[in-house]
């Protein structure tokens, strides 16, 4: 089951400090990041992996993108 | 009488403790300029700082230089033979001619951002670790970021010397300004 972030409407760097923030309290598993800009994309996907967090995937949702990071 | 006479001329004689060395602002075209300016004044000894244009000035670039009033003549031959001239040399007369500070901090908690004329840097406070590095629009920006996101303030490249434009130098800016305050007092 993945766990939620919703930064769509935050400026940088909410949308990755709130990613930082959620890998730490799951330490591993899915995680399903909600951005709203090609910056948070890029900016959200470079953390995870600076990390060791995989991006599984990324799509286009409306306006942003939903970004499916994960560990195992 | 005489006391009172000795008096006077004692308090005109006093120096003010307050007096604060008198600045200047060289203001420039653009900020390429302002940086090679930068560049040859440190590099020539000179004791220079690059600050945000005060309100007053319109003309010119995002960035100036504050010099010490005094050298205005030695500054302005040492940029002559440079060939990088001011547009403007304006003493820093009242507080509407006071330049900017360029940087701006906030407080996550956690982490901490540094945000230098256009290019914010992010660090974990409690590892130094960079989380983020972003903004301007500059091609180098993403390699910049690439290359410092993820290490520590100490083991990062200086983006200084490895970006290639004017983000890169607002980003050592944010990066300097981030190691001073991070660093223990």
């Amino acid at each position: 089951m993945s766990h939620f972030v919703d930064a769509r409407g935050l400026s940088c760097p909410q949308p990755v400090l709130m990613t930082l923030d959620e890998m730490k309290k799951q330490d591993k598993g899915d995680i399903e990041v909600l951005v709203d800009t090609d910056t948070s994309k890029e900016n959200v996907s470079r953390a995870a992996e600076s990390q060791k967090w995989q991006v599984k995937n990324v799509q286009e949702d409306g306006k942003g993108y939903r970004i499916l990071i994960g560990k195992d | 009488m005489a006391f009172m006479g000795f008096l006077k001329q004692r308090r005109a004689k006093a120096p003010s403790r307050k007096i604060k060395q008198d600045l200047g602002i060289l203001v420039f075209e653009n900020t390429s300029e302002v940086i090679r300016a930068e560049s040859v004044l440190k590099t020539d000894g000179w004791k220079v700082r690059v600050m945000g244009p005060p309100p007053e000035i319109h003309t010119g670039c995002d960035l100036v230089i504050e010099f010490p009033l005094i050298e205005e003549l030695n500054i302005l031959r040492v940029l002559k033979e440079a060939d990088v001239s001011p547009l403007q040399v304006v003493p820093v007369t009242s507080p509407l001619l006071q330049p900017v500070n360029l940087f701006q901090a906030r407080d996550f908690g956690r982490y901490l951002m540094v945000r230098a004329a256009n290019m914010k840097l992010t660090v974990d406070k409690d590892t130094q670790t960079i989380v983020n590095v972003s903004g301007g629009g500059c091609p180098d920006v993403p390699y910049l970021a690439q290359e410092m996101v993820g290490k520590s303030l100490a083991e990062a490249a200086s983006p200084g010397e490895i970006g290639h434009t004017l983000c890169g130098y607002a980003l050592q800016l944010a990066y300097e300004e981030m190691e001073r305050q991070c660093s223990p007092s």
